[in-house]
């Protein structure tokens, strides 16, 4: 009996417990027994716990080395470190399928602990949609795609994992995005869940909510990492290349930012359901157009290492997901008519519905930009290749044009707003995209796309930071000291100011990528020892090559040291490794100092025994920008998330007064049916679309009605 | 009041004005111009590197893409244009060694449906908005009792009044902050009673 027996046992009972779990709960819900799904809770703890089991029989066989196990034999050697052993876990196809189910399943857990606080009536339809996507990972891992299968004459070492993923990164950056395609199937069950009980209110829409902005948060941390890892490893001087797998990780965040956006619509004016649910599947089924996509190999990508038969499999569970929503859809349709008519274009609804359009428009280019090679093969008999300039000329201008928009989102009014409101609002912002438009070309930047990008950044952090400040401002007439103002307005307000800053952050990204895009430069030279190359003002000096033999691989570096204004800065030593169980395919050191907001990425690119060398160096101006921008969304997005106090007191609703005057003040919310917590938000919003709303008649009231 | 409303447009002008001086004083002062590694790039970051996986020619660090950057180079010096050497590529290798579709024949599809599908979306939100708002102005628009007049100008000071200190009630019981200013609203509110 070996430890992978336990897997291969624990992946058959969980499937068996998770088919038990799908008929019981629907039972229960239909048959209304409380009985019976509370058996399906347990079920899904049973799951969890089943395949927690088998995932540790899976990493115990790689610590002990059992190259019995075909998987093991294939990801692992003796020479890695146990992290790297550890991490070949999801290296492969096998393992990363079991890393899904495993995560799906204690999410499903995390969900069942937590469903006190959804709808009582779609727990039971989340479980049954949710367990019957783990049916299909558990039916894949027990039949065609076995991490457990063992060899009949176990090797005496190991292939070991592919050197390209023998990095920090590797620890991280995939079970992150991994993670993050799989959480989007919570919001998906949580949807298919409303359909099928017909249950689609606000108390469902926090919940979803909820869900969604996990899954967002985790999906920008895995996108993030993707790039900081392929900057830092593949050695091509960029962090994005439009690649298909990478393009297929940012289609579902795509939809999924779009989907948060739109719900505010729904939970306030009660629009747009129908489209809210369609976002919802698209994310989920993109994702599932995601693992399809790496696993069939049918578009090529450097992600070409999970190349293998069962995307298939993939496809034909694509089409299960997509023909049961659409016939979900058409089911519901009579109950999703919408409750308001809208009132202005002019509006905060407006906005967003603009903001789902170019979210959405970004996600077709971008699909279409990946598929497109194959569209062209197929009707044209043409061999086409979709690169960076497409992207870059298709979607830059959409991302510039939702930059626009998350400056002026804001500054609108629920329903609509006067344009004397308006003007006064963009005023400041409009001003500093107007002194940044004039102040760059004067500073020698000539480039009129990127002046225009930078303008827009500018225009958005102004009207971003603006509104902080007003906020700030009332707080500190009030009593506070401004950053005791700013920690209560974020605290106190979560989603509005947690947005936020997920806006500012994508705008310092944004300035990255222009900076990036637009200015980077690259000197190479081949150097002698004691020959140097400038760069900005650093010189690099050339001393010789080292090269370093390890068992199964060797290193050769160059070494540089660098200079700046007579001072010795520190050593550098760009290098390729290469790896001997893998053909001899080179894998890149790359030392990236960084200066100010500058970064200097060295690659070694050819040498001649010890005393010469061809460096090629880029410089990327602004790129630690992505990264802290990138981390500043992931803080923004937390705080959304965040949970918030649980207050006692109760607070009498605002439209109290309403009823009691028989009329509507300032009707623009349905606070009757909002918990505390959403209370808090909706008085916030209430109070700031008066800002807008009653400008027009009193201008010293905005003062006070911006908290 | 009329000279008040055209205000903000007037400073719109004035300021597109001079942004516009700026940019063509720049243009004309210092007119741009490549530089040979700028045209090099140029031109390397259409092509795609052949035996590389998803990288320009710019970018990769193999040797065949290093010999394309010297080739692009040399035909540059020669005097041809930046068209001409990309031509040149795609005559040695075919279509595939552009780095993006080109905008003739078939290719130019790639574009085109994005590009469409967007403003035709544009379109229909535009008519779906306007549907919208006219079918809620309308008179016998349904449940419309409350949002003829959002604007706050038919807001009665009374109704305006009720609102506001049901605002404050609910921001000082949540809220330290606004406590005190509540306590002397209501104070104020008692005297006038």
């Amino acid at each position: 009996m070996y430890f992978s027996d336990v897997g291969v046992i624990a992946i058959i009972l969980a499937l068996g417990f998770a088919v038990y779990t799908i008929l019981v709960a629907v039972l229960g819900a239909l048959r209304g027994i409380p009985a019976l799904v509370v058996s399906a809770k347990r079920g899904v703890l049973v799951v969890a716990a089943l395949l927690l089991l088998a995932a540790c029989a899976l990493v115990i066989s790689f610590l002990v080395h059992d190259f019995g196990v075909r998987y093991v034999a294939q990801q692992s050697d003796l020479s890695m470190p146990w992290y790297y052993t550890f991490a070949a876990f999801y290296g492969g196809q096998e393992g990363s399928l079991l890393y899904w189910a495993l995560m799906l399943s204690v999410f499903s857990a995390i969900f069942v602990f937590t469903s006190r606080r959804a709808p009582a009536a779609l727990v039971p339809y989340v479980m049954a949609t949710l367990m019957g996507i783990e049916v299909f990972f558990l039916f894949m891992l027990a039949t065609v795609s076995s991490p457990f299968v063992r060899l009949p004459n176990p090797p005496a070492d190991g292939v070991g994992l592919n050197p390209l993923l023998m990095d920090p990164g590797m620890l991280i950056h995939p079970p992150m995005l991994l993670m993050g395609y799989m959480s989007f199937s919570v919001p998906f069950a949580i949807a298919v869940a409303a359909m099928l009980s017909g249950r689609l209110d606000n108390e469902w829409l926090r919940t979803i909510r909820r869900w969604t902005l996990a899954s967002w948060t985790i999906q920008s941390t895995g996108l993030l990492l993707g790039a900081w890892w392929a900057y830092h490893v593949l050695g091509w001087g960029g962090y994005w290349s439009w690649d298909p797998v990478e393009n297929a990780a940012l289609l579902p965040w795509l939809t999924a930012t779009a989907f948060l956006h739109s719900t505010m619509v729904q939970e306030r004016r009660g629009m747009l359901k129908v489209w809210n649910l369609c976002l919802v599947v698209a994310t989920f089924a993109l994702s599932i157009f995601g693992t399809f996509e790496v696993r069939s190999g049918v578009i090529s990508s450097v992600h070409s290492f999970a190349y293998s038969d069962i995307g298939g499999y993939f496809f034909a569970f694509l089409v299960i997901i997509i023909v049961f929503s659409t016939a979900l859809f058409v089911f519901r349709l009579p109950k999703l008519r919408p409750e308001q008519e809208f009132d202005s274009v002019i509006s905060r609804e407006g906005i967003f519905l603009f903001n789902n359009l170019l979210l959405v428009g970004i996600a077709f280019a971008t699909l279409w930009g990946t598929i497109f090679p194959l569209i062209s093969a197929a009707l044209s008999k043409e061999t086409m290749s979709v690169g960076a300039p497409f992207y870059q000329h298709v979607d830059g201008p959409l991302f510039a044009l939702l930059i626009l928009a998350m400056g002026v989102g804001p500054l609108l009014a629920w329903r609509r707003t006067s344009m004397r409101a308006l003007w006064r609002n963009l005023g400041l912002p409009a001003l500093a995209a107007a002194a940044c438009a004039a102040i760059l070309p004067l500073a020698g930047v000539r480039d009129i796309f990127a002046n225009v990008g930078f303008a827009v950044c500018a225009f958005t952090a102004g009207a971003i930071l603006y509104e902080l400040w007003r906020g700030m401002r009332v707080r500190h007439k009030h009593g506070e000291p401004y950053p005791v103002a700013l920690y209560q307005l974020v605290q106190r307000y979560r989603q509005r100011y947690g947005g936020y800053i997920v806006h500012l952050g994508l705008v310092l990204l944004a300035v990255g990528v222009i900076g990036s895009q637009f200015f980077q430069t690259q000197e190479n030279a081949v150097l002698q020892p004691g020959q140097s190359m400038n760069v900005i003002g650093y010189q690099f000096t050339y001393l010789g090559n080292i090269d370093a033999i390890n068992p199964g691989s060797e290193t050769i570096t160059a070494q540089l040291q660098i200079w700046h204004e007579g001072q010795l800065l520190g050593y550098i030593y760009p290098g390729r490794t290469f790896y001997q169980h893998f053909d001899n395919q080179p894998a890149s050191l790359i030392p990236i100092p960084t200066f100010g907001l500058t970064d200097i990425y060295v690659i070694l690119y050819n040498w001649q025994g010890a005393t010469s060398a061809t460096i090629h160096i880029f410089v990327n101006p602004l790129v630690p920008l992505i990264w802290y921008g990138g981390l500043l969304m992931i803080c923004g997005g937390l705080i959304c998330w965040w949970p918030a106090r649980r207050r006692k007191t109760a607070i009498q609703p605002v439209a109290a007064i309403r009823r009691g005057q028989g009329r509507t003040v300032v009707g623009n919310e349905n606070v009757t049916e909002e918990d505390d917590r959403v209370g808090v938000e909706t008085r916030a919003e209430a109070s700031s679309a008066r800002t807008g709303d009653t400008q027009s008649s009193t201008g010293k009231r905005d003062e006070e009605a911006v908290i | 009041m009329k000279m008040k409303r055209w205000r903000p447009l007037l400073l719109v002008l004035v300021v597109v004005a001079v942004l516009a001086a700026i940019w063509s004083y720049v243009m004309i002062a210092t007119p741009p111009q490549k530089t040979l590694d700028q045209k090099v790039q140029d031109v390397a970051s259409q092509l795609k590197c052949p035996v590389c996986q998803d990288e320009s020619v710019a970018d990769s660090p193999s040797l065949i893409a290093q010999q394309m950057r010297a080739v692009i180079r040399q035909r540059l010096q020669a005097g041809e244009s930046e068209q001409q050497v990309i031509d040149y590529f795609v005559s040695r290798y075919g279509q595939q060694i552009l780095w993006s579709p080109p905008w003739q024949g078939f290719s130019m599809l790639a574009y085109l449906v994005p590009f469409g599908l967007f403003t035709g979306g544009c379109i229909l939100l535009f008519f779906i908005l306007r549907d919208w708002s006219a079918s809620s102005l309308a008179p016998g628009g349904t449940a419309k009792g409350n949002d003829t007049g959002a604007e706050a100008d038919d807001l009665d000071e009374g109704d305006f009044a009720l609102y506001r200190q049901q605002l404050e009630a609910e921001l000082a019981a949540d809220d330290p902050v606004f406590a005190s200013q509540y306590a002397r609203h209501e104070k104020q509110q008692t005297e006038a009673d």
